[in-house]
């Protein structure tokens, strides 16, 4: 059953998530080979920048800190498109859902301590062949009101 | 940290990345993408997988990670859009090859290829921009 129209512009949100310190280096970990957390954690992560991962490297570089690594955008600025995906109202078939494409962009850098918000829109109710098209636009911005980051979550349903 | 007057068209960078059996249930750890086709391997199975499927987003920020290593710094990767083609399984290995394709003042355009051991493309359409300030 394609997906109804009018639900063109739904929205999903606000969303608030605390960047903790931890967070951002279990993310590096996960990301760079490494294992998250502290009981079996790895040594330093192979695969990832240190700036995301060793505190001192990172307090001499250009950030004086730590930062995120890019992917990490993907653990907060998921929210709406999680929402939308679960949404009784858009009625997705789970079982036939794949992520189909998905964009960032990064426009400030995410530091331990930072409050994100994030609020989501559906901007593409589509068919394609025998797929189904839902895609949904994202906007985090930071405490101090500056935009972090922009995504576009595409869902495809096999029908 | 590398000057922008390092970076060139034509550039080339690269990166292997190992799927371990396990690596699936470190990125749900930290990403909090519990969906069980990526932990549980009875789920994968019944979904036709011959076992767990690493979640896109891991090879997302994988290949954001590539990008991240040729420019020497996290915060100068500033978009990256993918197609997902095909699921990445615990034990494949995925190798990302990138190009610098265009330097226009700061911006650097970026181009990737992601293939597994068999030579299929697991991402497709890999774009990246990148902004890279004088000092």
């Amino acid at each position: 059953m394609p997906v109804d129209r009018a639900h063109l512009h739904r929205r999903y949100g606000p969303y608030v998530y605390g960047v903790g310190r931890e967070d951002l280096r279990n993310f590096s970990a996960a990301v760079g080979g490494g294992i998250p957390g502290r009981a079996f954690a790895s040594s330093a992560p192979e695969h990832v920048h240190p700036y995301a991962w060793d505190e001192d490297v990172a307090r001499a570089g250009p950030h004086g800190g730590l930062v995120a690594t890019p992917g990490f955008a993907t653990v907060f600025a998921i929210e709406p498109f999680a929402a939308a995906v679960i949404d009784p109202a858009l009625g997705l078939d789970l079982v036939r859902l794949l992520h189909g494409e998905q964009e960032l962009e990064w426009l400030e850098p995410v530091r331990p301590g930072d409050r994100l918000t994030t609020t989501g829109e559906v901007t593409r109710i589509d068919e394609r062949g025998n797929l189904d098209v839902v895609e949904v636009t994202t906007l985090t911005v930071n405490q101090h009101g500056r935009t972090v980051v922009r995504g576009i979550w595409t869902a495809v349903i096999r029908r | 940290m590398k000057a922008l007057g390092e970076f060139a068209v034509g550039d080339t960078f690269r990166a292997v990345r190992e799927v371990d059996p396990f690596r699936p249930v470190y990125y749900a750890a930290a990403s909090g993408d519990f969906n069980p086709i990526h932990i549980d391997p009875n789920v994968a199975a019944a979904a036709g997988f011959r076992g767990v499927i690493l979640q896109g987003m891991c090879t997302y920020s994988w290949a954001a990670e590539v990008c991240v290593a040729y420019l020497g710094d996290p915060a100068r990767l500033r978009r990256l859009k993918v197609r997902f083609s095909k699921p990445v399984q615990a034990g494949d290995t995925v190798t990302f090859e990138g190009r610098c394709v265009a330097k226009e003042g700061t911006t650097l355009r970026l181009e990737l290829t992601a293939r597994n051991q068999a030579g299929d493309e697991v991402l497709k359409g890999v774009v990246a921009e990148a902004l890279v300030r004088e000092a």
